[in-house]
This record gives structure tokens, sequence and C-alpha cells, in this order.
């Protein structure tokens, strides 16, 4: 039993409202905020994909391989988003 | 539209609010983390001022609290940081006090936030899945056994385990200069808070302490590095597996379309019979509350899979 069944009261409905209303403003300053780190973000990128040619990417613990040239994928022309 | 995307979110940035939710005593401060519009279920650290006092009382929800500084006092037992405590829905815990104040923080799963006095269980309540631990003074960390597996230096302390989702709740550290060159997202949704420390993604930048993220399924997170290290608490809904990639560019619908095409390949049998049965109602014999009789999401072979209907009565002949 994951939750019991029950009637919420008026303050309970108004109170979760109410949070509503304050997760999306907080939403949308976190995709504001997300936005402008484009450019850090790219440089980021930039090096992972140079690193995992050199020492390797990640695949199991302590695994790597490393990244053939022709395996590093090109940046698709569409909007680039992290916060969905 | 259950939990939105929240990453990141640092609390220190934000101030405590006093709870007003009818049911629970004065003296409980919180800030909102992340809430489920749909069931109001949410996550939030808390902070219960000194001289704290709540009687016995139950939740209709589930709810797990973790004591990040300060204690609490619950019956006669003394819970100081690190300690983690999972109550079921509807299992009364007795008094809890706060003689000199604490900070937490509480999630409540499948349900929004609810306190109700009672010094008895609800008939409902299994009462044999609630779980106490202070888990810095008694468990120890281990790797994890996730496979693919994360880099070496980060370690788990499994706090708790659904056996029949696989969702659980783990502290996790990364020990100092800790870095893990791969993408990775997830079939679950993930949550976590830094409880100490300061890490790095290569698509939101630095979390400190205080720091936390709500993620859903399929969402693209990774590289990894911390300089100093971390200590943080996580969460996830279902089983977490490791989709480990280096395209940073992938959306979700890619990811998901090569998460499926891992499942044909990894469970080709399950995967066929799961897509050849029309009226699909997986059965699971081990849970009885786990309703084979429609009540569960399932589909009719038409791709519907988060339909419900109320079990049908049979007719006695």
């Amino acid at each position: 039993m994951k939750s019991i069944p029950h009637k919420r009261s008026r303050e309970v409905e108004a109170w979760l409202r109410k949070e509503e209303v304050e997760q999306r403003k907080r939403y949308r300053k976190i995709v504001a905020e997300q936005e402008a780190l484009s450019p850090k973000r790219d440089k980021w990128i930039a090096q992972f994909l140079q690193r995992i040619q050199t020492r390797g990417v990640h695949t199991h613990y302590d695994q790597m391989r490393k990244v053939r040239p022709e395996e590093i994928p090109v940046k698709p022309k569409r909007k680039f988003r992290v916060v969905f | 539209m259950a939990r939105p995307h929240i990453e990141p979110f640092v609390d220190r940035d934000v101030p405590f609010k006093k709870m007003t939710l009818p049911g629970f005593p004065r003296g409980m401060q919180y800030k909102m983390l992340s809430l489920d519009t749909d069931d109001g279920a949410c996550t939030m650290t808390v902070l219960y001022e000194p001289g704290y006092k709540q009687p016995p009382g139950m939740s209709y929800a589930e709810y797990e609290l973790f004591i990040m500084s300060g204690s609490v006092t619950i019956g006669e037992k003394v819970w100081g940081p690190g300690s983690y405590i999972f109550v079921p829905a509807g299992v009364a815990i007795e008094a809890m006090s706060s003689p000199r104040g604490a900070t937490g923080l509480l999630f409540y799963n499948y349900g929004e936030p609810s306190f109700v006095e009672s010094d008895s269980d609800h008939k409902h309540a299994e009462r044999n899945r609630l779980a106490m631990v202070n888990s810095y003074e008694n468990m120890h960390w281990t790797s994890t056994n996730f496979f693919p597996a994360t880099a070496p230096g980060c370690m788990v302390k499994v706090l708790r385990f659904d056996p029949r989702t696989h969702g659980f709740t783990f502290l996790y550290c990364m020990t100092p200069n800790f870095w893990q060159d791969n993408i990775s997202y997830h079939d679950c949704c993930e949550e976590a808070y830094h409880i100490w420390g300061t890490s790095w993604m290569m698509q939101f930048g630095d979390l400190p302490t205080g720091g936390y993220f709500w993620r859903p399924p399929y969402i693209n997170h990774g590289a990894f590095a911390s300089k100093l290290g971390i200590l943080a608490i996580g969460r996830t809904d279902t089983q977490l597996y490791n989709h480990f990639h280096f395209n940073p560019w992938t959306n979700i619908e890619e990811n998901q379309e090569r998460a499926a095409s891992r499942l044909l390949n990894r469970n080709p049998e399950l995967y066929k019979w799961v897509n050849s049965h029309g009226h699909n109602h997986p059965i699971d014999f081990e849970f009885d509350h786990g309703h084979a009789h429609g009540d569960m999401a399932h589909h009719h072979g038409d791709g519907m899979v988060d339909h419900k209907h109320k079990k049908k009565k049979r007719s006695r002949r």
C-alpha cells in the first residue's frame, strides 16, 4: 500500500496549487540559467570530445576505450536543450 | 504531468517557509524541492525548530526522512545526522521531538504530505516495512554493483530497496578528484541532494552543497567530476541502469529508442512476449497487491500503456 485513499481538504488543495505555481517559476528560472550557460557548455563539450579520443571514454567502472575520430558525433542543427 | 525536470536547484538560495498544512504541528519549516502535480508527492528540505514536538501519528502516503544536522527523538531514541527513517503509509510512529532543532530531507511518495494524530496504525498499514537506521554510524560504503558501473571513486550505502520496482534510496559519495568521462541516462527518474560538496556535470555545471535535482527518465547527464568530493543522497523510482554513451546532443526520443533497442537485445524473449499479447495484464504472483484485474497500468494492444480500469466483478454461476 503506497498511499491510503483519503479526501483532500480545501486547505490542502490550495497549498498544492500555490506550490505548483512556485514550481513553475522555479522551472522557468532554471531554463533561463541553463540557457545562459550555453557558451561554457559548448567549451566543456569540445574538451570532452577531445579527452575521449586521447584518454578514452568510460565503458564500465575503470574500463575505458579511446574513441576514433570518425566516431565523434556532429552537432545536429536542431536546438540543443539540456532541461526538458 | 508528474514532476518536471528540476536541475539544478540550490536550496541555499531560498528561505524556509512555515509548514501550514492541516495536522502538522507548529515549529516545522520547509523548502520545496520538487512536487508531483498529479498526486502531491514531493521532496522538501525541512527544519525542525528547537523545541519542536509532534504527537504520535501517521501519514496517508509513505515517506522517508533523512536527518542532516541536529537530531530528532522518536519515542525514546535519538536520531542524529545520517539517520534514515522509512515510514510506510498508515504506520503510526511514536511522538517525535527535537529539543535542539534539526534539518533534514523529507520525501513523500505517492501522495501529498499529511499528518494525522494517532497512536495506532491504519488498518492498511504495512508495519513490517518500517525501517530506521543511522547510515553514518552503522553502514559501510560499498562499490556500486550496477553493470555497467560508475567509475572508481563513487561509492554507495543502500538505505532502502523496493523489491518490486527496484527503485532505491541511497547515500553516495565521490572521492576527491573523482572523474567519469561518459554521458549517462536511465530508464528511471533520478533525484539527488548534495549534503556536502560540489560536483560538476557537463550539461548543468557545478552542483554545490544544498544542490538538488529531479531528473525524469532518458535525460543526458555527464561527464562528471568532483575536485574535493561530495556526500549526497539519491533516489530512483525504478531500476537504475546506466545507459552510457558519448554523444552530447542526443535527445530524449533518441535515448528512448536506444534503450528499447537494448531491451530487445538483452531480453529478446520478454520483449516478444510483451509485444505479442493483445490484452496485456502482466501478473506478478509474488505480490498480492499487484492486481491482475486491470487497476494497474496495462494496455489492450493499442499502446495506451497508462490505461487502467476497476476490477470487474465476476458473476457466480
